[in-house]
């Protein structure tokens, strides 16, 4: 049934083909220059770097070829660190998307006071996460944090519990404050989603005697796959590259035990003065991300094609 | 983005070359020299003493104009760092490391700048501590020293008589303290998180004659069994619920807030507690010992820890840095320096006559002082390694975790 308007897009395209390269470059020179200064310079760079000898100092010394990627790989500590990257990124994604889909649907209702609960949705999104996870450490501090106090004054507990710093509950508190700075993006887009899906197919569905959770499961969930999957993407590229969560909270400690390997990455060059291999997994790390980005390109292409 | 900045500085400094060419070239003119002071903040009294000194430096030395960046700690170790590695040097430094930068041969000797009797009014151990492969590149600014402090009224209100001087007397200590006081108090505090592990371990480490270089051998020594058996007895003491929770994520400013708060009762603390302790506006009353060591049998040590004033090379600034450094460590300039500082204890014979009373107990501790190896180039990359990881041999098994700390060490060389 949207096949009408993908027919009509290819159209549109061709027109802007006409245009030459030539005679667009006035228009778009400034902002490649930008985008060569700021964003391929460094990557050229950061892959040099990766190759080359670098002194504790932090000179640039010779060429050594691999030695770098060597010594990151054969560094034991690398793969606890990756794994919980994996646990860190893929986690978070799923039970943000999992929260945001019931929100999304509740704030997509007409009640009184909507616009409020919109509103307060957004506001751990508009604040500096740097801002929310000191917030969140200070709600969970063991002596003098909200949480302790209150539930101290609950009687459920006797004497303060160390949310942050527990090993047993450390990466998931971690986890959770991620996940709570996620949920206001996914939600709204989703709500958007929610809000492209045309009404008259879900009155028609519902007039043919359909139930509210049967719409939901092959009318509505089928129709937002496209910012569900959007959503899934950006924020997989948010979260592997997080790093002020973990840094302000626990600074990836004690050991490694909080680390991903963004904060990793950051602790080998700055705190272990170990550049040659930090630089090898910068590179490591740019390489995941632009994985992830390919297929979020990919999916975008879908979605154009299709609406 | 760091290779950005780095470009533009270096274009920067290509430009400064030439107009430094261009003046060197115009006949009989008095070179203008410009020299970057870049220093952390000890305390917020820093940035007033500095302009006043550069203020009154500047008046006496026309030709000289300088340029002060005062950073925090945790800024001046990052930026410091990306200032070396974009060539953007700055030309007096003060930091607590000098010798990665002495061993890329950028730094000045103190005999380029300083006279030998000026070199003579640093104390001796002070200066020991600034030489690399036996030339010294730096000099002390400051230094401070460890003791033991105790909550007086928890420790005596729990029937102790008697500041523990060895590992056996702490933990009847401690014992005492849980007893009369249960989770209200935890006895000793061990704060191995990143902050100060390395300090924290370091004295403990100290009283059964541990350490983490040997000079002797010139070899890294962090897996003796000196250090294995600190790092055991710590972890027993933990395991006996002595101490807070979690050790290895509690920062040194963690300790001290509750220590300050009187949620502690015995703890390691540095020269400069006692003002630490009236700015939380702590009513604690405390008590100063000499540091517990492991049994009778080994003595008593401190850990002394001091910082550098450095210059570094560069074309036509010898003459400047020099004056700029012999000014500041004149008699009344580097009283104030000290004063700003705030509480440490001073790193020239003259100043130490008249310091505070308070400092002197830590002073006369000196003799027993140990330090670290800040003369290896390698103890910058080696000390951050310590900061995080030490602490996970409470948790962990404690000889793995030193294994892989000497294994880190060996890797990052004894030069």
């Amino acid at each position: 049934m949207l096949k009408k308007s993908s027919a009509k897009n290819p159209k549109k395209l061709k027109v802007s083909h006409n245009v030459s390269l030539l005679s667009a470059l006035p228009w778009i020179g400034p902002a490649l220059v930008l985008i060569i200064l700021v964003v391929i310079w460094p990557v050229i760079e950061l892959v040099r770097i990766s190759f080359t000898d670098i002194s504790a100092a932090g000179s640039l010394l010779d060429f050594n070829g691999l030695t770098n990627y060597r010594d990151l790989f054969a560094n034991p500590d690398l793969y606890p660190v990756a794994s919980r990257t994996l646990l860190w990124v893929f986690g978070i994604v799923f039970f943000t998307v999992l929260l945001s889909l019931p929100l999304a649907q509740l704030i997509n209702q007409n009640f009184p006071g909507r616009k409020y609960v919109r509103w307060a949705l957004i506001v751990p999104w508009a604040a500096s996460v740097v801002m929310t996870s000191m917030i969140w450490s200070w709600i969970l501090d063991a002596y003098s944090g909200e949480l302790n106090l209150t539930l101290t004054q609950l009687g459920l507990i006797s004497e303060p519990v160390d949310w942050i710093n527990n090993p047993g509950s450390s990466f998931y508190v971690l986890m959770w404050v991620a996940v709570f700075v996620s949920i206001p993006f996914t939600t709204f887009v989703l709500l958007a989603g929610l809000q492209s899906i045309p009404a008259d197919i879900v009155e028609a569905a519902s007039v043919d005697g359909a139930s509210h959770w049967k719409i939901y499961r092959q009318i509505k969930f089928p129709l937002l796959r496209n910012s569900l999957l959007i959503a899934t993407i950006i924020n997989l590229i948010n979260v592997f590259n997080s790093f002020p969560i973990i840094w302000i909270m626990t600074k990836g400690g004690p050991g490694y035990e909080t680390d991903t390997t963004t904060t990793f990455a950051y602790k080998l060059a700055f705190i272990e003065s170990n550049m040659g291999p930090s630089t090898a997994l910068g590179v490591m790390n740019f390489i995941i991300i632009m994985i992830i980005v390919a297929f979020y390109l990919r999916a975008t292409r879908a979605t154009r094609t299709e609406i | 983005m760091n290779k950005l900045i780095k470009r533009s500085f270096a274009a920067l400094a290509s430009l400064g070359l030439v107009a430094g060419a261009l003046v060197v070239a115009a006949p009989a003119q008095a070179a203008n020299v410009t020299i970057k002071v870049v220093t952390p903040n000890y305390t917020d009294a820093m940035p007033a003493y500095y302009k006043d000194l550069n203020a009154r430096f500047m008046a006496a030395n026309p030709t000289i104009k300088v340029e002060h960046e005062n950073l925090s700690w945790d800024d001046i170790l990052v930026k410091g760092r990306t200032y070396i590695s974009t060539k953007s040097y700055p030309d007096v430094l003060n930091l607590n490391t000098f010798s990665e930068f002495a061993a890329e041969g950028l730094l000045y000797k103190n005999s380029d700048l300083y006279s030998e009797a000026k070199l003579a009014d640093f104390v001796t151990a002070f200066r020991d501590n600034s030489t690399y492969n036996g030339v010294e590149y730096a000099v002390p600014d400051l230094a401070s020293a460890r003791m033991f402090f105790i909550n007086k009224a928890v420790f005596y209100g729990a029937g102790n008589t008697k500041i523990p001087t060895t590992w056996a007397e702490v933990t009847a200590a401690a014992k005492k303290i849980k007893a009369k006081y249960g989770s209200k108090v935890y006895p000793l505090a061990i704060p191995l998180g990143s902050e100060e592990a390395q300090a924290e371990f370091q004295i403990w480490a100290g009283g059964n004659g541990g350490r983490y270089f040997n000079e002797k051998k010139s070899k890294w020594v962090i897996n003796s069994k000196a250090n294995l058996q600190t790092l055991n007895q710590l972890k027993a003491w933990v395991k006996a619920g002595y101490t807070q929770p979690n050790p290895a994520s509690t920062n040194r400013t963690d300790a001290f807030k509750l220590f300050s708060q009187g949620k502690v009762a015995m703890i390691n603390a540095s020269v400069f507690f006692p003002s630490t302790l009236k700015d939380y506006k702590s009513k604690v009353d405390y008590g100063v010992a000499p540091f517990p060591s492991a049994n009778s049998s080994k003595k008593p040590i401190t850990l002394g820890v001091q910082d550098y004033f450095m210059a570094f090379k560069k074309t036509g600034n010898q003459d400047a840095v020099s004056k700029y450094l012999n000014f500041l460590f004149e008699g009344k300039n580097y009283a104030g320096f000290l004063k700003a500082a705030g509480g440490f204890i001073p790193a020239t014979k003259s100043a130490s006559s008249e310091v505070d009373s308070s400092l002197l107990p830590f002073i006369e501790q000196l003799p027993n002082a140990i330090f670290y190896p800040g003369t290896l180039g390698s103890w910058g990359a080696v000390t951050g390694k310590i900061q995080t990881q030490i602490g996970t041999g409470i948790t962990k098994d404690a000889k793995t975790v030193l294994k892989s700390l000497q294994k880190a060490a060996v890797a990052a060389g004894t030069k």
